[in-house]
């Protein structure tokens, strides 16, 4: 079988000496340097680190030590997830300046790993949007049409990974954040199962939604990086850690798996994507798997569900930003109490302040039960039709954005329009189910169409198995590399 | 629809401050919002009582004294700090 992952390739050329580290993590530095002007991918470069780890890489290679996984591979963070003594702003004027005192467990585990950070990558502020363009340094650009957004949340990841900025990139999917980016992007993006992943360290946006997961460019350099960071940690209590790791399944044979179709997930997606699914199915039907059509009428609830209830977690999240501690604080004030209500309004952005309104609207006396409880209660029917379906079958697929990449300032009529493109993407983080997206064709205009596989809780191994067998299948039609960055 | 009065008061209560003009906007775009937010009072849920999702409850570690974070480089992020404590002016 043809292989398509670029860690394990990289790591052979490290380990073996064809490559020192140090000359690998230069010409990603180069290119990051020509390119990031107009993709806009990295808010922050972290240069000298990156250096100082390579060489620590090249000199154990050099003594002929194993190299472990992701030893040496160069890959970015989202800038939401703490480093210690490096600048990290969530995008947001509130965080300018401020530097974390503590790692975020995904990073200490990579740090130990001797991963090259080459730096820190752009996203809506506070993982609020869905163009990357509500950040404070401007959007993240398209590495395969420069018109056009990366897609948002983790737009900087994708569009550093697809434009071939870094290997791989850790992100965070709230309601989408991970895979919206990598379908616009032509990319895989893994969100794992809720606790799967520990979050201590990840700047809170909705904590009971919030998980961080691996952008990269093939199914295997996802499985390899979602077996390093899903371990077990005291410091988050949701955290569970893997059950399996995923790397070892994906080459497991899919003859007999079923696959859910449930017809919810088709509605108002656009016909070109529609189309590409609709191969997909026939892809996986050549591959002997099964596929289980049914249908799920409580996912119509998903999109005021999620916003309602991510958007009262964050108003509490949000409200540790008072400029006393750390961060932005207001210049003008009349009293403590001014000043907080100043510094806020000057340091949140207009998407992240209508968050906040509408998770303190629902919370308030007199519309908790409308709204916060009921949210709640429908969550719950959620779970329970989840649970349902993979009574049915194994995995389930779907489109994973009902359009390909939006035009650069693309204005909707109202925040209601933007918010509806979530739909397909937004069920899972309800659920705290696993998702990945998969590249799955183009339209037209030559953007990644993008599709997920679903998974019942921590069966990562199943839906990468499912999507590695695919990739194996489809590849030369379904993934384009773009011509930026670092091409190996 | 929401009122002009409505988003003032729950402005105040998530400590934001609203301007004249940004009221008009913050306004409508809150009305089409909640409007978005209504279409569940649309469906009586049966009662799925959620809790969380990973049925977790009382997470519990040993309790050990364990080296915890320096109060001077937590200072270092403070916009303003004084003998080592947060400042904060009565007015600026």
């Amino acid at each position: 079988m043809k292989e398509y992952g670029k860690i394990k390739k990289l790591s052979g050329l490290l380990s073996s000496r064809q490559m020192s580290c140090e000359e690998l993590t230069r010409m990603y530095l180069d290119a990051m340097e020509s390119e990031n002007e107009t993709l806009n991918a990295y808010v922050s470069y972290t240069a000298d680190l990156a250096l100082e780890t390579a060489r620590r890489v090249d000199a154990k290679a050099a003594k002929g030590e194993a190299l472990l996984p992701l030893e040496g591979i160069p890959m970015t963070l989202k800038d939401n997830i703490s480093t210690k003594g490096m600048e990290t702003t969530c995008c947001s004027k509130i965080l300018k300046g401020y530097v974390p005192i503590y790692d975020a467990t995904v990073w200490q585990i990579l740090q130990k790993q001797n991963a090259v950070l080459l730096g820190k990558t752009n996203m809506d502020e506070f993982a609020m949007g869905s163009s990357s363009e509500t950040s404070c340094f401007g959007g993240a650009l398209n590495p395969h049409d420069i018109s056009r957004v990366a897609g948002g949340s983790s737009g900087g990841v994708a569009s550093a990974v697809g434009g071939n900025l870094a290997v791989y990139g850790l992100g965070s999917d709230t309601g989408g954040s991970i895979r919206q980016p990598a379908s616009f992007c032509g990319l895989v993006g893994l969100k794992p199962t809720y606790g799967a992943v520990s979050r201590y360290g990840l700047i809170a946006y909705a904590s009971s939604f919030d998980q961080i997961g691996p952008i990269a460019s093939s199914v295997e350099d996802a499985a390899l990086v979602y077996d390093a960071i899903s371990v077990y940690d005291e410091k988050d209590s949701t955290s569970r850690g893997k059950t399996e790791p995923a790397s070892a399944a994906l080459q497991n044979d899919i003859r007999g798996m079923k696959i859910g179709v449930a017809k919810e997930y088709f509605e108002g997606i656009r016909g070109d994507v529609n189309d590409a699914l609709q191969q997909v199915i026939r892809v996986y039907e050549s591959l002997g798997a099964e596929i289980v059509r049914f249908g799920m009428p409580s996912l119509k609830y998903s999109l005021p569900v999620y916003y309602i209830l991510a958007c009262a977690e964050a108003s509490s999240n949000l409200g540790r930003y008072d400029g006393i501690r750390y961060g932005f604080q207001a210049e003008h004030y009349s009293d403590p109490n001014d000043m907080v209500c100043r510094t806020r309004s000057e340091g949140f952005g207009d998407e992240v302040k209508r968050r906040i309104l509408l998770g303190t609207y629902v919370l308030s006396a007199g519309y908790y039960d409308a709204y916060y409880k009921k949210a709640q209660n429908l969550r719950g029917e959620i779970v329970n039709a989840f649970q349902g379906a993979f009574e049915q079958c194994d995995v389930m697929l779907a489109p994973t954005v009902p359009m390909t990449a939006f035009p650069r300032n693309f204005t909707a009529k109202d925040p209601v329009e933007t918010y509806q493109t979530d739909i397909c993407t937004v069920p899972v983080n309800i659920a705290g189910l696993p998702a990945v997206s998969v590249p799955c064709g183009f339209d037209e205009a030559g953007l990644p169409i993008g599709m997920q596989l679903i998974g019942a809780r921590f069966c990562e191994a199943k839906i990468l198995n499912a999507a590695y067998q695919y990739e194996a299948a489809t590849r030369e039609t379904t993934f384009r590399a773009a011509e930026t960055g670092v091409r190996l | 629809m929401v009122t002009h009065e409505e988003i003032l008061k729950i402005a105040k209560l998530a400590k934001l401050s609203v301007s004249a003009d940004e009221l008009v906007q913050l306004t409508k775009d809150m009305s089409e919002i909640i409007g978005f937010a209504d279409t569940i009072n649309a469906v009586s849920p049966e009662n799925s009582d959620f809790d969380n999702i990973n049925h977790l409850s009382n997470v519990f570690r040993d309790d050990v004294v364990a080296p915890s974070f320096d109060s001077g480089e937590i200072l270092k992020n403070a916009p303003e700090q004084e003998d080592g404590y947060f400042l904060v002016k009565k007015r600026a």
